[in-house]
């Protein structure tokens, strides 16, 4: 079935089905989400939000529309919620020295490379709406066209903006790697 | 060129998303001007970190986080368990109880002025109330009857074999799942009585009703029943039970243990 079959059944009161979307995106909201937050634990919690609002609020869901870009919106909501709600902790989560400790995953005690950690404390330099460009195009690998519905926006918008975002990156990157 | 613009070029470049002519035009431009190269090879390292950048993998706390809700979430539905407790369920079972003890009231006093014996009367009204709930747990009535049935049965003090298994009956094999959840949660109220322990502890391993079995465990486990360990870890490996249900299984098996 299509997710947007699912979901249309999960509105319809076949509540089951949740588990086979939440199988289906856990990951990549998660990801979207520990990357905007560099903070594996408050991600989680995130995640969560977003699959309890998509039960609380599945009457919401319109027949039609692309559940990727419905689910994605959702978590944007939640990301930003979360942030109006505690904007004076933001400080704090972005502490950039603890970054390679907030994501490297505790039970495993991954590694993380010294790139991969020079690029998320780069990522966490930018703006939040650079940050969120390239995580949505770069990372999770969503096209431009759904990144411009999402951000209801042009294209060519968004070509010019994650260009720029790119550029952004590769500044702080540079800094950061002579330090 | 304008640097904004010499960057956007070579992360298309980077892209492969140029045309053959504006390739090979930066492609010129990068091999003569050392400064667009240095750029060229930043840009490309950046971009390079991001797509070998591997996903986190989130921890198992999400995943059995989701199937609470996603329980919890169904218990709610407008035919889930919420009937037991919603005010509107209250204010029925408030007026079915009067009724009940209306009709208790008048077989008390009509037996009374027959026989003048209170002993005599009260076991009929126990009878008679046994009888009420009896005919309302058959499966001739409605769900909404049967329900009421069961809330009947509440109004009985002392749980005798005949209550137990009436209510047992029901939970095992009523066809709605409300029926069947109602009776368990009228059982729970005799769970002092050895023989209701044991009927929970026998349905456990029969249930099939998802909805049944999450609130049988938890019922099992607030009971501190440890003797279902072997039924809760049958449960987890069983493939015919949901995931919710293995998991509240799974965590009955850590309470208890």
């Amino acid at each position: 079935m299509t997710d947007e079959q699912l979901m249309e059944a999960v509105k319809n009161g076949d509540l089951q089905q949740a588990s086979l979307l939440f199988d289906r995106y856990h990951k990549r909201l998660f990801n979207y989400l520990v990357r905007m937050t560099v903070d594996r634990d408050l991600a989680e919690d995130l995640t969560q939000n977003v699959f309890v609002r998509m039960l609380r609020y599945r009457a919401s869901y319109k027949q039609g529309l692309k559940f990727q870009s419905w689910i994605y919106q959702v978590a944007r909501n939640v990301f930003s919620d979360h942030y109006q709600a505690n904007r004076n902790r933001k400080k704090e989560v972005m502490d950039i020295e603890q970054l390679g400790e907030r994501l490297a995953d505790a039970n495993e005690s991954r590694h993380v490379e010294e790139q991969e950690q020079l690029l998320h404390r780069a990522m966490a330099r930018l703006s939040d709406e650079h940050r969120e460009l390239l995580v949505l195009t770069r990372f999770q690998h969503l096209k431009y066209e759904e990144v411009a519905t999402l951000l209801d926006t042009t294209v060519a918008n968004i070509k010019v903006k994650v260009h720029r975002a790119i550029g952004k990156l590769r500044e702080h990157y540079f800094e950061l790697e002579k330090i | 060129m304008e640097r904004e613009k010499l960057e956007s070029l070579i992360i298309d470049y980077i892209d492969g998303k140029l045309t053959d002519s504006d390739r090979q035009s930066l492609e010129l431009q990068l091999a003569r001007d050392p400064e667009a190269f240095k750029l060229y090879e930043q840009l490309r390292e950046v971009m390079s970190a991001m797509d070998k950048s591997t996903a986190i993998e989130p921890s198992v706390r999400l995943r059995a986080s989701f199937e609470h809700a996603l329980a919890e979430e169904m218990r709610q539905l407008p035919a889930g368990r919420q009937v037991f407790f919603s005010p509107i369920f209250y204010r029925a079972a408030a007026a079915i109880a009067l009724v009940v003890s209306g009709i208790a009231a008048g077989y008390w006093i009509s037996t009374q002025q027959r026989q003048n014996d209170e002993l005599v009367a009260l076991r009929k009204e126990m009878e008679s109330t046994k009888q009420l709930m009896q005919s309302m747990l058959s499966n001739e009535g409605s769900a909404s009857q049967r329900l009421q049935g069961v809330n009947v049965a509440l109004r009985v003090t002392h749980a005798d074999d005949e209550v137990v298994n009436a209510l047992v009956r029901t939970m095992n094999q009523d066809p709605n799942s409300n029926v069947r959840l109602a009776a368990l949660e009228a059982l729970a109220t005799f769970q002092a009585e050895p023989a209701v322990r044991k009927a929970l502890i026998a349905s456990l391993s029969t249930q099939t009703d998802p909805v049944v079995q999450i609130a049988l465990i938890q019922l099992l486990v607030r009971l501190k029943e440890k003797s279902v360990i072997k039924d809760l870890e049958r449960m987890v490996e069983d493939e015919r039970n949901l995931k919710a249900v293995k998991d509240e299984a799974s965590s009955g098996i850590l309470k208890l243990s």
